[in-house]
């Protein structure tokens, strides 16, 4: 990333909303992110934090408003590979162990400069686990797994729902950590949870959500 | 960023999906075993006579395949909805179509190639002539990757839907017909010594056709059941 578009926002919503059945799902939105930024999505249950996530990962059509990615209007295309989604389905095949899951992932997006799957898998807390299909992981380890792909993968805004849910505290202060270290290195990352995070890389910014 | 060429994203497409039907290999051997049970009771229920069975052989191996290849259609996508890992290959930098084709090739392998390779075994047990063994194989092996295709872009279509499998075998039902037709067209006439050819051809046409077009549809069909 160059220092001219580091500065610039990254991903801009304006007056962004999402229509089910021609009702809005959440009031209208204006939020940026700039590279480095971490943004927390708060909001009660069935507020639409999901769905906002979703919409910015490009699964779901744009309502209203308008999304923008680096200055030009959201395209699936563009941003192709660029951006990485955890949702609340993991995305782990159940008969795969880790590292295969991990291998098919990095053969599809490519592998972030020098990270290599044992290296990751052992950051991320599965060694011993690397072989076991993911059916037999708990649903702590499971999520540590999916996790994993946040290491591996290159990719500049995470868009992650949830990151905190099924995780010990161990494991929490591992993704504050690796949230930390994703923004020190210029990329971005928008969050929903209900409060266990704590970064320490500067303030985040909130996005509240009504419905 | 160092993005993997088209070529690593295909094979760990298609080892992917072939590592997974290779850990359940009961539900490849599904396929085979009701192949051959229905085959076999075509003989019990209407009796050894030589003359008819030899008759009805290629169209009774023929439909017995496509049947047999049903079941197993239906869970095409489902796992990949379910876990999520649709979502993310959506959002790999990598052409869905060309992904899904992958997934599509896998499928084929592992229900159709079974098929087709037990059918001469199954040809011979209704006593159909040796000579037009191999116009059977060319024969499925040009309508069983019809049928993935066509059975794929159905499949993808129903994807958002509950209870799919009926609406998806009264979909299908119409695309099997010229599929059925020809492929039974050239093992009559292979049969009766006629010339074979044409049908042949005609159902490589349309597996051209589909090969280019049936990837791309399942593709636009998927995002739709994803934005949902």
């Amino acid at each position: 990333m160059t220092a001219a578009n580091s500065t610039a926002s990254l991903l801009e919503a304006r007056a962004l909303s999402f229509l089910r059945q021609d009702e809005p799902v959440f009031a209208p939105l204006d939020f940026q992110l700039r590279a480095g930024e971490l943004a927390l999505v708060e909001g009660d249950n069935g507020s639409g934090k999901t769905t906002l996530l979703r919409m910015l990962a490009g699964l779901l059509h744009v309502g209203e408003g308008e999304l923008r990615w680096r200055g030009e209007p959201l395209q699936r295309d563009r941003c192709a590979g660029e951006i990485l989604f955890l949702g609340h389905q993991l995305g782990l095949k159940a008969d795969l162990s880790p590292c295969e899951n991990l291998r098919i992932a990095a053969g599809l997006h490519g592998c972030r400069d020098g990270a290599s799957v044992a290296a990751v898998l052992a950051e991320i807390g599965l060694r011993g686990y690397e072989d076991e299909p993911v059916r037999r992981l708990s649903a702590g380890q499971k999520k540590r797994a999916a996790l994993a792909r946040l290491l591996l993968l290159p990719a500049t805004l995470w868009l992650l729902d949830e990151p905190y849910a099924n995780l010990d505290r161990i494991g929490i202060a591992l993704v504050n950590r690796i949230l930390e270290t994703h923004t020190a290195a210029g990329g971005a990352a928008l969050v929903t949870s209900h409060g266990a995070v704590s970064f320490h890389g500067g303030e985040p910014r909130h996005i509240r959500m009504h419905a | 960023m160092n993005r993997p060429g088209l070529l690593t994203a295909c094979t760990a497409m298609l080892r992917r999906d072939l590592t997974l039907a290779w850990r359940r290999r009961g539900d490849i051997a599904m396929p085979v075993l009701y192949a051959l049970i229905v085959t076999m009771l075509f003989p019990f229920a209407l009796g050894p006579e030589d003359t008819l069975l030899q008759r009805i052989a290629g169209g009774v191996v023929l439909v017995t395949v496509l049947l047999a290849m049903l079941l197993a259609l239906d869970a095409m996508f489902s796992s990949d909805i379910e876990d999520g890992s649709l979502e993310q290959l959506v959002m790999a930098p990598q052409p869905l179509a060309l992904m899904l084709g992958m997934k599509i090739l896998a499928h084929w392998i592992t229900t159709a190639l079974p098929l087709i390779v037990i059918a001469p075994l199954l040809a011979s047990m209704l006593h159909l002539p040796g000579a037009v063994i191999p116009v059977l194989l060319l024969a499925l092996s040009l309508a069983t990757p019809l049928l993935s295709l066509f059975g794929a872009v159905l499949v993808a279509l129903t994807a958002g839907t509950r209870r799919s499998g009926m609406l998806l075998a009264l979909m299908l039902l119409p695309l099997c017909v010229p599929a059925v037709i020809f492929a039974a067209g050239a093992v009559a006439a292979a049969q009766q010594g006629l010339p074979w050819l044409a049908p042949i051809i005609w159902l490589a046409a349309a597996l051209v056709l589909a090969v280019v077009l049936a990837p791309l549809a399942c593709a636009a069909a998927l995002r739709i059941a994803l934005d949902a």
